[in-house]
């Protein structure tokens, strides 16, 4: 047995150039040396995944070693006296950068990378002007997958893109293909998902956006911080602008977006979803007396989440202020449901952001298709399955086959059996632990919510034995319930679960920021029939759009500051890449309030602080990631927690079965809204799409034209057939349809439809 | 001992470069100074020397051709830039000079590059290169200044006369019996591609959930890291890549693609559905052969499945191994088919060429007086385990406890089916179980397991060393007990070996209601027809000559326990699948042939990779050897879960991050 025994974690101090430096048994000799200012190069190494090793530039001396030893892989032992720099460790690094340089073509006047590349920064460092030796180059084809490019001769081989795509991604579409000095990256095409996080951590221009190719030099564009607006991952981004035309500096546009590869990812549609500022039309007092005069005559202001926080402050003040109902249905339920969570569980907000997904080593998920709804979340969860080898149990519906190499066991539940579902699950995680509710989960007839739900007694004992002895679990809930019927009696099964179990929950809120919108805003459930309605943003009378159509116009998401609250509960902030020209909901707030506010952001220090929010104005929060990887956007909310044990749990009401032809509203791939519908780079892809099984069922064929018809509410798609989806249910997108009365939108996710071939 | 012209090989420097070659002096490690039957080697070159066999060699083409395999093997390289860019720098400017291009700033760039690539590189192949080339340049230095000053071609440049033949070994694999290639798929467990780690694997060995749970890992005695602080936990690190295809459902990560079937009329039968017949199975069937195992028991896996106790290798595991064999479209199993010497002469007509992977399931005899297999309470190991375990994992039988429960068992033996018998016995509700063992602790542990012992202490078995059985006592051909004789190492005054003395007086009298003799296992030779006296083993086993596996009739071959004797799992599939590989080349031409891949692995075991004295540098010694969660004793003593939880993942890739990817090039030239 070895003499020293060393525990992760143990406290251990070792000697860095002189310097003594602090760290735990567990971290890299690199990792301590970061962490302490110390720099030691590196080429391969990437923070958010395991050490790639490729690069050799990181070796350090040790004292006592004869040799050096690689910082970013030994750990370090404590009492260790390390040297990150001397003749013979220059002299080496040199030596690689001189083999990295062998050969490399001498385009950096056109390269896109030039000016931000890793190389031309290591070969400037390490003095390597000339190259004294000849070596037969291979000839090396380029490549085109899709939106992306790959050139091997400027290519290093550092692996990140490959690292990046199983670990984080969970592709595992690129792929090293060894052969000696001849290697090159390839890829499996059909794994792709065309997310682009290869080409964010490729550090030189090998990996590229075919799109972005030749259009900008790193140097010319402003990288405006800002924060994704598409879904509730928030991730951080820059928005890379540029000016359009050197006649007017006014006209600038975004070429490309671009994240701190090291920390954060991307998903498609944050860093190929850009193309989405509106054009105003300028101050015009007349046009905005218009929407004033609307806003006075109509009882309701129907809008989304897709909006800041200070916006939606600013609908609750004119609310308070001239007495008009607020309706967004999706905050509406997300509240609903977190209220209830809160009452059961005693927390104010749920207890797991992505992190704590990442370091899970079990997690269960319920009510989503996440790789669809949430890929930050699926790029979590996908951490956790690798780094932590984690059981990852998927319950749904409807199987992922993007999700096979992920889940440890897949769990279909019938479409509608939600409530049933999770009062089998609270009652089996719950078994052995006293609780208050112990006579409630007595009284389960677990026989027929089996039954009904198809969700058999051995897969649950199944669930149960996986997650046994696993320490750090997780539960992530997801959009289908919280449009259930039955939603608030099932928030508060999920709040027994997080109080009776050492499951910490995820209520993925199902937007942007419909967890901001549900904090601040009193949201109304109902308005009568012949009420007249503003949208902002959505279907009204009077349509108030930053989408470029409706009848006036204010700025997307990507043209205003502002804050979102994001699934880490992180109030974030985000900046103007392209300025309107025109009015902006405050400019419309305003002209109700005595006192003028002058900027939106005003609002951010009067954001309500019972629900969490803090005292802090926009200006005084900051952006982007420190070089310790730490997030430095905003500031995150406060939680309360009241342990109140008097709950009253309904009894699982009966069990709708969904038969007939059934449709489950599902955005495809890397779309989310009318934003991302308009990028020329996502796929567009509004078709019902369904399994052969659904066509026959529904007797229709692929490529036919139909009505659905749902209420009374009629709505045409094209149909087509996706092999890889299984079952008999067809996923139904909204994300660009305009402004029509979609009653398919709204509500629970899955509905029953009759489905009619539209003759030609 | 080998006769050279001249060898700097692993410090040992002979020149016998102006000596007449009746006077050449040897060195003392066994190169390969013949490659085979009908060649001899020009040079051999490898990561720590070289050595010529005959005066005319080209050492510049030799050093070339060294450099020019590096670039070759390419799954072992390319994988860091000083050996990317480093090999094909080295193989350009060795080229330069070959041609007649050279200057003498190209030795220069030769040096330093070599330096950079042996102090930087990620695995020992990229720091192991240079160094016979610098040996080359060092002591055959006016080959190479003569090309450089003349601007002339090497003697052989033009020529195409030579053979180059590498092999790409490491000490670990090459100590292991099935040459598995443990750097890389230890690389895929710390790059967290578990496929490719899977993939890796299955080169030379299918049963990965198997040989990753119960094998004595032979690999970790010649792991390198050992010379720095402890051995990597090799053994351990094999399932990962398995449970993650099972645990997630994924379709067979075969190591290349299965070849079509060739329905070409051609058949290979094989004997035994054990580790040695499904690995002859699998490689035969990824070649697309058809093949048909006979099988005498009603289920699959052979010892490994009826012999090995569920606790410590869970059938739902093993069955997953077997499914892999089973579901290739060219094998077919045929189960509950004893196969006697008549029925193995039809087969051997029918088939083109059959193998034997019958093992050694025959209980040997205690010889104690009084022992008579027909007395009640004397239970040979083998059949009981076979009890145990047919109706632990199948169902089939009745349940072992009905006979030992809240008995009293002695078990005679050392070796790991004494161990399974003893923890069994517990398992089953013996109230008292005694392993007797004629040697020390010491040698127990090392001719089973430092784990496997520790854990049958803690379930509560008591070991009596240094003892052995006089007699059995019966009482009407029931035992009731047993007289043991204790015995001592008297250690030789003259150096030599130690004898085991017995201790006068010191019998002891043991009551027990069972004894069941693990002393190893004989084969059943039922099945060998006496009229085609086969050459046997002194010890009972068929004789091969270890290298094809072909007895001495010609198209019947062996491999497994019933050639070598009851060994372990990875020796059986090693054997196994170089019978299978010499088998689909039969068939064909009816001759018995190595490919130069299998000739070179021979000639690697026999210089032997591993050096035990070599000091390690580049590594930080000190990390600990990480060690998996064990079921606690009080949770595992009454059922068959199972003992060892396997690392997690965080523990995987510590591990997996220790290991210091030791690939090695070895290169002749015939």
């Amino acid at each position: 047995m070895s003499e020293r025994i060393q525990h992760r974690g143990k406290l251990i101090t070792i000697t860095i150039d002189g310097v003594q430096c602090e760290g735990s048994f567990g971290q890299t000799i690199l990792e301590i040396a970061r962490a302490n200012d110390i720099y030691i190069p590196t080429m391969c190494y990437l923070t958010k995944v395991s050490p790639i090793t490729a690069c050799r530039m990181c070796v350090v001396d040790v004292k006592g070693l004869d040799k050096p030893v690689l910082s970013c892989q030994e750990k370090a032992i404590d009492g260790t006296v390390i040297t990150t720099n001397n003749d013979e460790l220059f002299r080496h690094r040199q030596n690689i950068m001189k083999m990295y340089d062998v050969n490399h073509p001498l385009q950096c006047g056109v390269c896109d990378k030039s000016g931000e590349c890793d190389l031309q920064n290591k070969t400037l460092e390490f003095s390597v002007n000339s190259q004294e030796f000849a070596v037969k180059e291979p000839a090396r084809k380029k490549k085109k997958w899709g939106i992306l490019g790959y050139d091997p001769s400027l290519c290093i081989m550092c692996e990140k893109c490959v690292h990046t795509c199983n670990e984080v991604i969970g592709s595992a579409a690129l792929y090293v293909k060894p052969g000696g000095y001849k290697s090159i990256i390839d890829m499996k095409f059909s794994r792709c998902e065309q997310c682009g996080d290869c080409i964010s951590v490729c550090p030189v221009g090998a990996l590229i956006s075919n799109e972005f190719k030749y259009t900008a030099n790193a140097w010319e564009s402003q990288k405006v911080p800002a924060t994704c607006a598409h879904c509730s991952s928030g991730c951080a981004l820059y928005y890379n602008v540029k000016n359009s035309e050197i006649a007017d500096p006014y006209n600038k546009k975004i070429t490309r977006v671009t994240n701190d590869s090291d920390f954060n990812y991307l998903c498609g549609a944050g860093r190929f979803g850009f193309e989405f500022e509106n054009i105003g039309n300028g101050k015009n007092p007349k046009a905005l007396e218009k929407v004033v005069t609307a806003i006075k005559n109509s009882n309701a202001i129907r809008f989304n989440s897709y909006i800041t926080n200070e916006e939606a402050k600013i609908l609750q003040i004119l609310k308070e202020k001239i007495g008009i109902k607020l309706i967004n249905e999706d905050a509406n339920n997300y509240k609903n449901f977190l209220e209830n969570y809160k009452e059961a569980s005693g927390h104010s907000l749920y207890t797991a952001d992505s992190k704590d997904i990442e370091s899970s080593d079990a997690i269960i998920m319920i009510g989503s298709r996440i790789a669809r709804d949430n890929p930050g979340i699926k790029y979590a969860v996908n951490i956790a399955t690798k780094k932590q080898r984690a059981e990852f149990i998927y319950m749904h519906p409807l199987d992922d086959i993007s999700l096979q190499n992920k889940y440890t066991q897949f769990i279909k539940y019938e479409a509608g059996s939600e409530e049933g579902v999770i009062a089998l699950l609270a009652s089996y995680l719950t078994a052995n632990v006293t609780n208050s509710q112990k006579e409630y989960f007595d009284d389960l007839d677990i026989g027929y919510l089996s039954g009904e739900t198809s969700v058999g007694e051995e897969e649950l004992e199944s669930v149960v034995k996986r997650v046994h002895r696993r320490k750090n679990k997780t539960l992530i809930i997801g959009e289908d319930l919280y449009g259930h019927e039955n939603g608030s009696n099932i928030a508060k099964l999920v709040g027994l679960i997080d109080r009776y179990t050492d499951f910490n929950v995820m209520l993925v809120p199902s937007s942007t920021n419909t967890l901001g919108v549900s904090l601040i805003c009193d949201l109304d459930d109902e308005i009568s029939v012949d009420s007249k309605i503003v949208g902002y943003n959505e279907v009204g009378d009077f349509i108030i759009s930053g989408n470029g159509d409706g009848d006036f116009q204010v700025p997307a998401l990507n043209q205003q500051e502002g804050t979102f609250v994001d699934l880490n509960k992180k109030v974030v902030n985000t900046n103007v890449a392209i300025t309107f020209d025109g009015y902006c909901l405050n400019d419309i707030a305003n002209e109700f309030l005595e006192e003028t506010v002058k900027n939106s952001i005003d609002y951010t220090v009067q954001l309500p602080i019972k629900n969490g929010f803090k005292n802090i104005c926009f200006d005084d929060l900051r952006n982007g990631y420190n070089k310790y990887g730490e997030d430095l956007r905003g500031y995150i909310l406060e939680a309360f927690t009241d342990d109140k044990t008097d709950i009253n749990i309904d009894e699982v009401s009966e069990i709708n079965t969904y038969n007939g032809t059934v449709v489950y509203r599902c955005e495809p791939l890397h779309q989310f809204n009318k934003s991302t519908a308009k990028s020329l780079q996502l796929q567009s892809n509004d078709k019902l799409r369904g399994s052969a099984s659904f066509a026959t069922a529904a007797k229709i064929k692929d490529g036919d034209t139909v009505n659905i018809v749902y209420n009374n509410s009629i709505t045409t798609k094209k149909f087509k057939i996706d092999t890889t989806i299984k079952g008999t249910i067809a996923l139904y997108p909204t994300y660009g349809d305009g402004l029509n009365n979609d009653l398919i939108a709204s509500g629970y996710r899955f509905k029953q439809v009759q489905i009619q071939k539209v003759e030609e | 001992m080998s006769k050279v012209y001249f060898s700097n090989w692993q410090g040992e420097v002979v020149d016998n470069r102006n000596v007449e070659l009746e006077n050449w002096t040897e060195v003392t490690a066994k190169l390969p100074v013949n490659y085979d039957r009908e060649t001899q080697t020009k040079a051999f070159v490898g990561w720590d020397g070289f050595a010529i066999f005959q005066s005319d060699v080209d050492v510049v083409k030799l050093a070339l051709n060294y450099a020019r395999q590096y670039q070759e093997y390419s799954e072992a390289c390319g994988r860091c830039t000083p050996g990317r860019w480093g090999g094909q720098i080295l193989f350009d400017m060795i080229d330069k000079i070959a041609r007649g291009e050279g200057e003498f700033s190209d030795l220069e760039h030769i040096k330093e590059i070599s330096s950079t690539m042996t102090t930087t590189s990620k695995c020992e192949i990229g720091k192991t290169v240079p160094v016979p080339i610098l040996g080359m340049i060092k002591y055959f230095e006016e080959q190479f200044i003569e090309l450089i000053k003349e601007k002339k071609k090497s003697p052989w440049y033009e020529l195409n006369s030579e053979k180059y033949i590498a092999n790409v070994t490491a000490p670990c694999t090459d100590m292991c019996p099935s040459h598995v290639d443990i750097p890389g798929y230890i690389e895929g467990v710390r790059e967290l591609d578990f496929e490719n780690s899977l993939k890796a694997t299955r080169q030379t060995m299918p049963l990965a959930h198997t040989c990753g749970r119960v094998c004595p890992h032979p690999c970790e005695d010649a792991c390198r890291r050992g010379n720095l602080d402890e051995p990597i936990s090799i053994m351990e690190l094999k399932r990962v890549g398995a449970d993650y295809e099972t645990d997630h459902n994924q379709d067979w990560f075969h190591p290349d693609k299965p070849k079509k079937p060739r329905n070409d009329g051609k058949k290979v039968a094989i004997i035994g559905a054990g580790p040695a017949g499904l690995t002859a199975a699998y490689y035969l069937g990824l070649e697309g052969i058809a093949v048909t195992i006979f099988e005498e028991l009603p289920v699959l896996g052979g010892e490994v499945a009826v012999g090995v106790p569920e606790y410590r290798m869970p059938i739902g595991k093993y069955n997953k191994d077997i499914q892999l064999v089973a579901d290739l479209p060219t094998v077919e199993i045929i189960t509950n088919h004893r196969v006697s010497a008549d029925r193995l002469k039809e087969i051997e007509v029918e088939f083109d060429a059959t193998m034997l992977g019958f093992g050694a399931r025959l209980s040997k005899a205690i010889r104690c007086e009084n022992e008579r297999e027909d007395m009640d309470g004397y239970w040979g190991a083998i059949s009981m385990l076979d009890k145990v375990n047919l109706w632990h994992k199948y169902s089939i039988g009745s349940p072992a406890c009905e006979d030992l429960k809240d008995k009293t068992v002695v078990c005679v033996g050392g070796g790991f089916t004494s161990m399974d018998v003893v923890r069994c016995s517990i398992r089953e509700g013996a109230k008292k179980v005694i392993m007797l063992y004629r040697r020390d602790e010491k040698t127990i542990i090392r001719n089973t397991t430092f784990e496997e012992y520790t854990e049958a202490v803690e379930e509560g078995v008591e070991f009596i060393f240094h003892s052995a059985i006089e007699k059995l006592i019966d009482k009407d051909n029931k035992l009731i007990g047993m007289v043991v004789n204790k015995y001592e190492l008297i250690p030789d005054p003259n150096g030599g070996r130690a004898q085991l003395v017995k201790i006068d007086g010191a019998d002891i009298e043991i009551e027990c209601d069972y004894v069941i003799p693990a002393v190893s296992q004989a084969c059943d030779l039922q099945i060998l027809p006496k009229e085609w006296e086969l050459e046997m083993t002194s010890w009972g086993t068929l004789q091969t000559n270890g290298k094809d596996y072909m007895t001495s009739r010609k198209g019947l071959f062996a491999a497994g326990d019933c050639e070598y004797g009851p060994m372990t799992i990875v020796n059986a599939v090693g054997q196994a699948k170089r019978a299978a590989s010499v088998i689909s080349r039969y068939i064909y031409d009816g001759k018995v042939s190595l490919l130069d891949a299998e000739i070179m692995e021979d000639h690697m075991s026999k210089l032997k990779v591993y050096n035990k004295n070599e000091k390690i540098k580049g590594w930080m010694p000190g990390l600990p050897r990480e060690v998996s969660e064990k079921l606690e004793t009080e949770v595992r003593r009454d059922n068959n879960q199972e003992v060892n939880l396997g690392f997690t993942a965080q523990e995987a890739q510590d591990e997996a991050e220790r290991c210091m990817r030791c690939y090695y090039l070895g290169m002749v030239s015939v």
